[in-house]
């Protein structure tokens, strides 16, 4: 009778570890699907003589709200997402020098506006639970990490017309303790941002047209509008009385 | 006696970490990401802090503690106080060469709150509880029973000599009790200063 406790004991004990390690390693991302990210962009190659370079201009990049050090990891997959759609003969990084004056080119700006919700109240609170019961509850408290980016890119043509485009997606990463790896944070964020990029070309290539070599002609000296409103002033008569003083 | 331990201890230390390169000057700081991971060794040395009259026994004598931490946030806040949390286990084991030649198993569940505005230097809080036995029970007025609860808090500060290599020091204060199990529980507690290094993989 004695004997069998301790074995009891055991199977019970090992069988909560073998639960604790296999459930306590679950994750998965969910992805809040976007309407225009659901499928592939046609590919809309145009003809070679008609391609133009794009040269980036410009790349911002801020999270929840703060300007954020420039990455050229998002600079290098919004250029290999452009160059599978063709619709221009070169694609030059911020780096890259721009194209002699005179030559037809677009222009690309891009802002990249990142949202993430760690939950760290959260984590701290289910941390000590956690640590409380001696990690037997990992399996029963998820762990969350959202992302939400949203992109905007702006395509200025040698003739000066802007285009802009805009996209966002937002995933969350659900996850149990033992899961946790910096990789799993990555993987989400390169869903999302690879929604939104999908999303974008889809929007380019509606306007193939817009970016075709024989689209606008090039002006040697681009036509800036400049707007002014004169304010009208409203002056009050004033009565000026003169007196002779002699 | 004790003082003969520390410099054990910190020669220990000093050895261990010798074959790090000291290459990060003039590098970007040290950025654990969520699911980082965090192995480490401290040792230090246990001395008697008495806090109540009952209190007759002046414990002391060396303590390890292998850890295992898994970070939980990136930095949150934005002003001195921004800082990561992480969660971990540590195992303690403690010998009592004072009043008797005993010995100390434990394993606590640990949170770590780690303030990173600083680049290389990074103080921290820490937290930890959990079962522990040791056969200086019975031995002592104050407690009877070899199955007990150590908890700790202490504070400390990490070094990082590279982006996943740091050295640390610190102080913990150490309460050892049977959380009211068995008849007398006057607790045990004791400062425990320490050093120790870590690795981030």
């Amino acid at each position: 009778m004695h004997a069998k406790l301790p074995l009891r004991w055991t199977i019970f004990g090992c069988c909560g570890l073998i639960v604790t390690l296999t459930t306590g390693c679950a994750s998965w991302i969910e992805l809040k699907a976007t309407a225009d990210s659901s499928q592939e962009p046609n590919v809309r190659a145009i003809a070679r003589n008609e391609q133009v370079p794009l040269v980036m201009d410009s790349i911002s990049n801020t999270r929840n709200g703060s300007p954020q050090n420039l990455s050229l990891e998002t600079e290098q997959r919004l250029l290999g997402t452009l160059r599978e759609i063709g619709l221009f003969s070169h694609l030059g990084g911020i780096d890259s020098a721009e194209p002699p004056a005179g030559e037809k080119f677009i222009r690309a700006r891009l802002l990249f506006d990142e949202d993430i919700d760690q939950h760290a109240g959260d984590k701290a609170w289910k941390s000590i639970v956690i640590g409380a019961s001696m990690f037997i509850l990992t399996p029963f408290i998820p762990l969350d990490y959202d992302y939400a980016a949203h992109v905007t890119l702006e395509l200025e043509r040698w003739d000066g017309q802007i285009k802009r485009y805009e996209s966002q997606s937002a995933g969350t990463a659900h996850y149990q303790l033992f899961s946790t790896t910096p990789l799993m944070i990555d993987e989400l964020k390169g869903h999302v941002t690879e929604s939104c990029l999908t999303a974008l070309m889809q929007q380019m290539v509606h306007d193939t047209t817009f970016y075709t070599a024989s689209s606008a002609p090039i002006l040697d000296r681009p036509i800036h509008s400049v707007s002014v409103k004169s304010k009208r002033s409203k002056l009050t008569p004033v009565p000026i009385s003169t007196s002779s003083g002699k | 006696m004790q003082s003969q331990a520390l410099a054990v201890i910190l020669l220990a230390t000093i050895t261990l970490c010798a074959p790090i390169p000291i290459s990060y000057a003039g590098e970007n700081a040290p950025r654990p990401t969520i699911g980082t991971q965090e192995i480490g060794l401290s040792a230090g040395y246990l001395l008697p802090d008495c806090l109540r009259a009952k209190c007759k026994t002046k414990q002391s004598g060396p303590a390890f503690m292998p850890s295992w931490m898994m970070t939980m946030t990136d930095p949150i806040g934005d002003s001195w106080y921004q800082g990561q949390f992480s969660l971990g286990a540590e195992a303690v084991y403690i010998e009592f060469q004072e009043p008797y030649l005993t010995h100390g198993v434990g394993f606590t569940p640990k949170i770590k709150y780690t303030f990173v505005a600083q680049d290389r230097i990074r103080p921290y809080a820490e937290f930890a509880g959990g079962p522990f036995w040791t056969d200086l029970g019975g031995k002592i007025p104050e407690q009877h029973s070899q199955f007990n609860f150590i908890l700790t808090a202490g504070l400390g500060i990490s070094y990082f000599l590279t982006e996943q290599a740091a050295l640390n020091v610190g102080y913990r204060f150490q309460h050892i009790s049977n959380a009211g199990t068995s008849h007398p529980n006057v607790g045990l507690n004791s400062s425990l200063p320490f050093a120790g290094f870590s690795f981030y993989f």
